[in-house]
């Protein structure tokens, strides 16, 4: 049996590790073969990113090797793949290579897009890359005053990302002393603050309490870099003199040009997790086109379903599991202070008021990050 | 206006109060003491340690040789395999350095010792070989 795991990030990772656990005893009598395919030979901790951004992180602290993350029975490549033959069951790597499957795990991801908003690569801030997040810090650390506008693009990763920027922004002119010198303007585009309606009613009275303006039915239609005017599809515009954007996000290339889904979304079964109409192929995280955040704990969740039912159905022929839509997010609140959102497909999140424990909870998990990933936690 | 005398009851409760306060003050100090910093460290450290924890629980060569170690007749062979290595240490400096040449090889080679050595690595090489063999040949039978 040869399963192939397309993607080294949190979901392929976590999927290929449990399997590797799972299926011990069949890989030792060779009877099944876990081979990796990634765009990279390092591993990147991508909720640091937002740390890095605010000078509280270093890029180094974001990565490990991607080998030493795995075990050393998985038959791991550098070699992104260009071209996916589902009908053939096979795939055409960057080198040319073609690697055949029985079992295939697509968990290739998601990209930023900024470039879909005319603009908005060139006049805004991130922090979804190292380089960016980066710049966003020495943008930060150089303004002394104005107004920064925060606007978000959909659809994006992390959907908390928006809401911890607010509150990392406040603390960070807080702690420097210029606070009032800082006008903080948040955009959002549907009807709320939030685009889950508990988060919105916690993050409201927040909002008002640290002085945040913010606008809601916010569709960004473009930015004018030289006026620095960021214009609406609703017609309305801000001025700033430094633009955040959580820019739009689009499944990997390869997806799209392989015709697998729209925009790089896999159509996929919401319990099972398999591709529709390929009960083989298995797909997670950011890939799915399932009403689920993309986010390293949906990952998480889904990687945990895949796995066991791929083992099980290995060993006793059929799946065991459904995925429930689990996810669980942590919310950096301001003060050194968090709380955390958890829901599935039935139940929205009920957040608890921040506490100090759960910042230094969060402040364990990124440490504890790579143990999970290693299928341990 | 008169007290009621401090019965043994309230005693025990206001003692058990007290305690509760030191708890709480116990708490309340290490948590001020606690930094963002110091819970990243031990958060990496015990993130480290469980993940070398769970490669060493799960390494099936290392769990087989603790096996073959708490075995009573093992107990016998690392007994005697301490003593050789004290009795070898002061041997060792002792003896004077070899001459080199056939006549020094000869007289080593009619040394009894070097005899049962040879005899010694000869059984475990047989059995290692055999072991070797064995596990490839049948790699699902040989971690059981």
């Amino acid at each position: 049996m040869r399963i192939l795991v397309v993607g080294g990030g949190t979901g392929g990772t976590i999927v290929a590790n449990n399997l590797a656990r799972r299926l011990s005893a069949e890989i030792r009598a060779r009877k099944v073969r876990i081979t990796m395919l990634s765009a990279s030979d390092k591993h990147m901790y991508q909720p640091g990113l937002l740390y890095v951004a605010f000078g509280q992180m270093t890029p180094d602290q974001l990565y490990r090797d991607q080998a030493s993350l795995l075990e050393s029975c998985i038959d791991f490549h550098v070699d992104p793949v260009e071209k996916f033959e589902l009908d053939n069951q096979k795939v055409i790597t960057r080198s040319g290579k073609t690697h055949e499957y029985d079992i295939l795990v697509i968990a290739t991801g998601s990209r930023i897009v900024p470039e879909q908003i005319p603009g908005l690569a060139e006049g805004a801030e991130t922090f979804y890359t190292e380089e960016t997040a980066v710049k966003m810090f020495k943008g930060l650390r150089a303004l002394e005053e104005g107004t920064i506008a925060v606007v978000v693009g959909v659809p994006h990763k992390c959907p908390i990302a928006p809401v911890e920027l607010i509150f990392s922004l406040h603390d960070y002119f807080k702690a420097r002393g210029i606070r009032d010198k800082i006008k903080i303007k948040y955009h959002y585009p549907i009807g709320r603050i939030h685009t889950i309606q508990n988060v919105a009613t916690w993050a409201k009275p927040e909002f008002e309490r640290m002085g945040i303006e913010y606008e809601t039915l916010f569709n960004v239609k473009e930015v004018d870099v030289d006026s620095k005017v960021v214009r609406s599809e609703e017609g309305t515009e801000t001025e700033y003199d430094m633009l955040i954007a959580i820019p739009p996000h689009r499944g990997m290339e390869v997806i799209e040009k392989s015709n697998l889904g729209d925009d790089g979304w896999i159509p996929t079964d919401r319990h099972q997790l398999t591709m529709n109409g390929h009960d083989n192929v298995y797909v997670l995280g950011d890939t799915t086109n399932l009403p689920v955040s993309k986010t390293g704990s949906a990952a998480h969740f889904e990687a945990e379903v895949v796995s066991e039912n791929i083992a099980s159905i290995i060993k006793i022929g059929t799946p065991v599991r459904d995925y429930d839509g689990k996810v669980y997010c942590f919310i950096e609140a301001g003060h050194d202070q968090a709380t955390y959102a958890m829901f599935n497909y039935q139940n929205p999140p009920d957040l608890k008021p921040p506490s100090k424990p759960m910042h230094w909870f969060k402040m364990a998990y990124n440490q504890m990050y790579w143990t999970s990933v290693r299928g341990l936690l | 206006m008169t007290t009621q005398p401090e019965t043994s009851t309230d005693t025990m409760a206001s003692a058990d109060l007290q305690r509760l306060i030191e708890f709480a003050q116990l708490v309340t100090a290490g948590r001020d003491a606690m930094s963002d910093e110091i819970v990243t460290r031990l958060a990496g450290a015990l993130s480290e340690g469980l993940t070398l924890l769970d490669r060493l629980t799960r390494n099936e060569g290392l769990m087989r040789l603790l096996q073959v170690l708490d075995r009573q007749d093992t107990q016998y062979l690392l007994i005697a395999l301490s003593d050789a290595i004290h009795a070898a240490s002061k041997e060792v400096p002792a003896t004077a350095p070899a001459t080199g040449g056939l006549g020094c090889m000869l007289r080593v080679a009619r040394d009894p010792g070097t005899q049962e050595g040879l005899r010694l690595l000869s059984v475990l090489g047989k059995h290692l070989s055999h072991s070797m063999r064995e596990q490839h040949r049948h790699p699902e039978d040989s971690h059981r």
